[in-house]
């Protein structure tokens, strides 16, 4: 009995050092709240990603978030965490719009690998343009890293 | 009377000692041996109620620092857990010097976390915040099974695996303590640890356990009853 206990006492002591100096894991969760929109067809209100998608923020046009890009169902648009409301240039086939989001952050703690990160509720109604944008539907106003969408828009 | 020849075998009995029992923990100190932003320490007092069943309650403090390349965490903080250990070897075997078996408790846990600086990265750039220090309350369950062994005259040693569940770590759902002082990290809500102690006992009070009982005697009217039931 007592050999068994010193045995396992030297296993335990062993693990402990061990796992004590070990770094920490790596981070493989989704650390960016987006804002998800599906992109739909107005006249048929059936998803339909457009043949060019070009998004960028307001100001910062040198940094395309999507550049031409072909395909692109749903579309991701990040909030900046710093300011309470933000605006996005949407080309959808070439024509212009402009999507200006209301919201307030807060954080929100991922996992202890992977940080914080910032949430958002978002105001309604959301401010847009029309000019190839008919109407946009909040489907979801708390924005989250998870996959589920927020908004719907109609072209 | 007639006494059957099972009834010849004396009842068997043992002497078991119980005990109170003060303990500490050392795996705490020596994690802080290897890691200096992890201080933990813990203590127990454990009361036996037979030589079964011990009445335990532990009791700790946590000072826990934590850093990474986009945030800092600190938790400092005290803990207690509450429960029962029972001993699962026979008291022949035992003897009150050893134990095998499994204990359950609850644990309380009050602690200051804070965030004194975080940054997150998107699109827009780097946004840095903090969160500021506030008392929270946590709660969790555990089953610990673990060994004991009396190496000395009233002086023992053991360790215990501890498999815990968080039932509310405070802080809401988006602010999840990172590592709760007497549960460990906080961001999943099932946690396993484990404490090896060196404990003091006391022995308190000496109690004859019986470990065969007595067999029942037949007397030979029982016996002439039963056989005439049997005939009709």
């Amino acid at each position: 009995m007592r050999f068994i206990s010193a045995a396992i006492s030297v296993i335990i002591s062993a693990y402990l050092i061990l796992t004590a100096s070990c770094t920490p894991a790596a981070c493989f969760e989704e650390t960016n709240a987006y804002v998800k929109a599906s992109l739909n067809d107005f006249e048929t209100k059936k998803t339909k990603a457009p043949d060019s998608l070009t998004v960028y923020g307001t100001g910062m046009e040198e940094k395309k978030i999507y550049d031409g890009e072909k395909g692109v169902q749903p579309a991701l648009f990040p909030l900046n965490t710093s300011a309470e409301n933000c605006s996005f240039v949407v080309s959808i086939n070439g024509v212009n719009d402009t999507i200006t989001f209301r919201y307030r952050s807060y954080p929100h703690l991922i996992s202890k690998e992977c940080g914080y990160t910032f949430y958002h509720n978002i105001d309604t109604p959301i401010l847009y343009t029309k000019h190839t944008i008919d109407y946009i539907y909040t489907s979801q106003k708390n924005i989250t890293t998870k996959n589920v969408e927020n908004l719907i828009i109609y072209y | 009377m007639l006494v059957s020849s099972a009834a010849l075998r004396a009842q068997d009995t043992v002497q078991f000692p119980l005990k109170i029992r003060a303990g500490i923990d050392v795996s705490g100190p020596v994690i802080y041996f290897t890691d200096k932003n992890n201080l933990s320490l813990e203590g127990f007092i454990s009361f036996d109620r037979n030589e079964k069943m011990a009445y335990v309650l532990e009791g700790g403090y946590l000072n826990y620092k934590y850093s990474q390349y986009n945030y800092d965490y600190t938790c400092k903080g005290i803990f207690m857990r509450a429960g029962v250990d029972f001993n699962l070897l026979k008291p022949d075997v035992s003897k009150g010097k050893y134990q095998a078996g499994v204990g359950l408790r609850y644990g309380l846990s009050i602690f200051n976390p804070e965030t004194p600086l975080f940054k997150h990265e998107n699109y827009w750039g780097t946004a840095s915040s903090a969160i500021p220090q506030k008392t929270s309350l946590g709660h969790f369950l555990e089953v610990a099974p673990g060994v004991k062994a009396e190496l000395f005259k009233n002086f023992s040693i053991g360790w215990s695996i501890r498999l815990r569940m968080l039932i509310s770590g405070g802080g809401g759902k988006d602010l999840r303590p990172i590592y709760l002082p007497g549960f460990g990290t906080g961001g999943k809500t099932v946690n396993a640890g484990f404490t090896y102690f060196l404990s003091w006992n006391i022995p308190f009070k000496t109690i004859r356990v019986i470990t065969k009982p007595e067999p029942v005697e037949e007397t030979e009217e029982e016996t002439d009853a039963l056989q005439n039931s049997t005939i009709r």
